[in-house]
């Protein structure tokens, strides 16, 4: 009996750690890599995780071929104003689906759901042609606008508003709140979770997109870091290290969201997926 | 990584088919019309796009341009670059949009759809281009015609062949004479068989399976006169698909060569599992960066061929065809590839100029007894009379048909000369649509 349970712990354990390594070696890998003096074998048999003359040269590398400060700041740019209309855009039209009725709020729910089903690639030209027509392409706005309210995003919020009991709101409506008090003063403090969910997949969507700002923007100072990093493939020779110290700058500021929200995401993930 | 400019769209181009096609519908309504006279005045305000040139050679370009402007004091230049990736899906956007920049970096597979959607001008045409002809070699003109469409669509810039790079330790440790490397198919596939014996399979001489360039260099005929039908399962074919399977099947092709794309097989090299593999004169530096134990140890032989008639990729300038000042449009992509701005560009990278006369020059000509040197000269020699094997018709999703169905045929599960007929029969069907 005991020695069962010991058993399967370790097991449990192997599995755990056999996940861990999957899912973190190549990220530990490219760090290894960006930090590997210019003397050293990249592609060696077997992999050596420990540079041997560990250096920062390769990120300096980086910042003198193209201007990843400028880069950074355009996606910074992108990314917050992606989540700021995301969450306002989001819970707006997710409360409205989940709690107020109206004719036709079935179709309208569908539509969202019909939009998911929209692959980004097949539109592009479409959308580089309407934004060319309002005159915004090669401006950041364009990059941002096709974004700006996430199909996804409304629907969870749909999900998490839909799940607090009606009981609560009633209350509120005999003591004379109309519906924007309930909305900020009741519903909205109930779903931080899945408001900082909506927050960190807005914020990821943005600062990982590539191909539509790399479309969209025609002007290399105005690109957003995910684009210009792609400079760090030469043409005629490309230099690992520095694609490897391009890529930890670009997932530096997700790790650090992560950290910050990552109180809430749990808490997030459970509270949309209990009634899916 | 061993990314030529031949094979770089390969894989940056997969996901754009759709959207190319999508573009050219669009096209093909909207367009037409536009544009102005090429042979005006040399004035007004051009753009000018390179593919992913920025990060290396700003300096380089900021002075042609500079250059330029005090030659033609009433043209403003305006130079994009456009990074690696996705640079299909950039091209057919701006050409469904409107805002094709007036001078732009295509090779031929790229100018194809754009030519056909009449995005680029036809230089044969208009008398102010078609005089730059001659100062071109003739194969790097050719390089750019279109099939169907009677007319060069690209000034000929940059091009670009390779030598084939093996590593000599491993030569040696098969017991292969390291200084005498294989010069023809036959010696090149009985190395390998010798390679794979002595290491028990665990050395492969190839990594990559063959692809449209090497059936051209194997001398099979890829498609019919006038580019309707392809015509690469002949029995020259077969042939060459047969001594690739007994090649997998020894193992002297590397055992993951069926998924293997150009990145991957240029890394099995870098980790000195894989013998042999082609590359171009830019990857000595990646050697000496990534690899410095194979670079000690690197020796450099001409790729095999049936044809007299080597591989080469090709860059060239297209000029829009709805450019509101053509004629500073035509001056300026002549003057970016005109021969003293063609083989400056080329001291400074490891390409070659497609200018006449050029190769005859002592750079190229005369080994200093560098490494780089050697490679240079050996590829230059080469690029006399080097063709660009790949139709420009041939979209990337034929040339995946292809690796499918030689895949196929490498497992067993097709006979060669089956997996041929298919992969013809399927691309065939797929020109038609297009």
């Amino acid at each position: 009996m005991r020695a069962s349970r010991i058993w399967g712990r370790a097991l449990r354990y192997a599995v755990l750690l056999a996940v861990l390594v999957i899912t973190v070696g190549p990220f530990l890998w490219q760090l290894s890599t960006s930090l590997k003096g210019r003397t050293e074998d990249i592609y060696t048999f077997p992999p050596r995780l420990l540079p041997r003359q560990p250096t920062l040269g390769n990120y300096k590398g980086v910042a003198d071929i193209i201007p990843v400060w400028d880069y950074a700041l355009n996606s910074l740019t992108v990314a917050v104003t992606n989540v700021v209309t995301n969450l306002v855009g989001a819970s707006l039209a997710g409360y409205a689906l989940a709690r107020l009725r109206f004719r036709g709020r079935r179709a309208a729910a569908l539509a969202f759901v019909l939009a998911l089903l929209v692959p980004l690639e097949s539109v592009v030209v479409a959308q580089f042609t309407l934004m060319r027509q309002l005159d915004l392409n090669n401006t950041l706005i364009a990059v941002v606008l096709p974004g700006c309210v996430g199909a996804m995003n409304v629907l969870l919020m749909r999900n998490a508003f839909g799940q607090l009991p009606y009981e609560t709101e009633e209350a509120a409506v005999i003591d004379g709140a109309n519906v924007w008090q309930r909305f900020v003063r009741i519903a909205l403090p109930s779903v931080k979770g899945t408001l900082a969910v909506v927050a960190i997949f807005s914020f990821m969507g943005s600062w990982d997109d590539f191909l539509w700002p790399l479309i969209v923007l025609s002007d290399s100072s105005k690109f957003t870091l995910t684009v210009g990093l792609n400079y760090l493939h030469g043409t005629f020779s490309n230099n690992q290290r520095l694609v490897a110290a391009g890529t930890i700058i670009a997932v530096a500021p997700l790790i650090a969201m992560f950290a910050c929200l990552q109180r809430y995401f749990f808490r997030g993930v459970g509270e949309g997926a209990v009634k899916g | 990584m061993p990314i030529s400019r031949g094979t770089l769209p390969r894989k940056a181009v997969g996901a754009a088919v759709p959207v190319v096609l999508a573009a050219l519908t669009l096209t093909a309504c909207g367009g037409g019309g536009g544009g102005t006279s090429a042979d005006g005045k040399v004035a007004g305000d051009i753009s000018f796009q390179t593919w992913n040139l920025r990060a290396n050679y700003k300096d380089y370009f900021n002075g042609l341009i500079a250059q330029f402007e005090k030659e033609y004091p009433d043209v403003r230049v305006k130079w994009i670059d456009q990074p690696a990736d996705h640079y299909a899906d950039k091209l057919s956007a701006d050409a469904a949009g409107g805002t094709m920049p007036d001078v732009v970096n295509v090779s031929p597979d790229l100018a194809y759809p754009l030519a056909r959607a009449g995005v680029l001008t036809n230089l044969d045409k208009e008398p102010a281009s078609a005089k730059y002809r001659g100062e071109y070699t003739p194969e790097a003109w050719q390089a750019n015609e279109m099939p169907g469409l009677n007319g060069g669509y690209a000034f000929p810039w940059y091009l670009n062949t390779g030598p084939l790079f093996y590593n000599k330790a491993l030569f040696a440790q098969a017991g292969l004479d390291p200084d005498r490397p294989p010069k023809t198919y036959d010696e090149l596939f009985a190395d390998a068989d010798a390679m794979a014996r002595h290491s028990g399979g665990k050395v492969a001489t190839l990594a990559a399976t063959p692809a449209i360039e090497d059936f051209g260099r194997y001398g099979v005929r890829l498609m019919n006169a006038d580019a309707s039908e392809f015509t690469y399962n002949e029995p020259k074919g077969v042939e060459l698909l047969n001594r690739y399977k007994q090649l997998y099947t020894s193992g002297g092709l590397d055992s993951t060569a069926l998924t293997n794309g150009p990145e991957e097989s240029g890394q099995k090299f870098l980790e000195q599992k894989v013998a042999m593999n082609p590359g171009s004169a830019h990857d000595l530096s990646n050697f000496k960066e990534n690899a410095p134990t194979l670079y000690k140890n690197l020796g450099i032989t001409d790729a095999p061929n049936n044809t007299g008639h080597p591989n080469m990729y090709v860059m060239g300038l297209g000029i829009s065809s709805t450019s509101r000042h053509k004629a500073a449009a035509i001056a300026f992509a002549h003057f970016v590839t005109d021969k003293r701005n063609q083989e400056s560009f080329a001291h400074k990278v490891a390409i070659f100029p497609s200018t006449k006369g050029s190769l005859d020059e002592p750079y190229w000509t005369r080994d200093d007894g560098t490494d780089e040197g050697r490679v240079r000269v050996a590829a230059a020699r080469m690029l006399k009379g080097a063709v660009n094997y790949t139709p420009v018709v041939m979209s990337d999703e034929m040339k995946t048909v292809l690796q499918n169905q030689v895949a196929l045929a490498l497992q067993g599960k097709k006979s060669p000369k089956q997996a041929l007929d298919d992969a013809v029969a399927q691309s065939d069907r797929l020109l038609k649509q297009s």
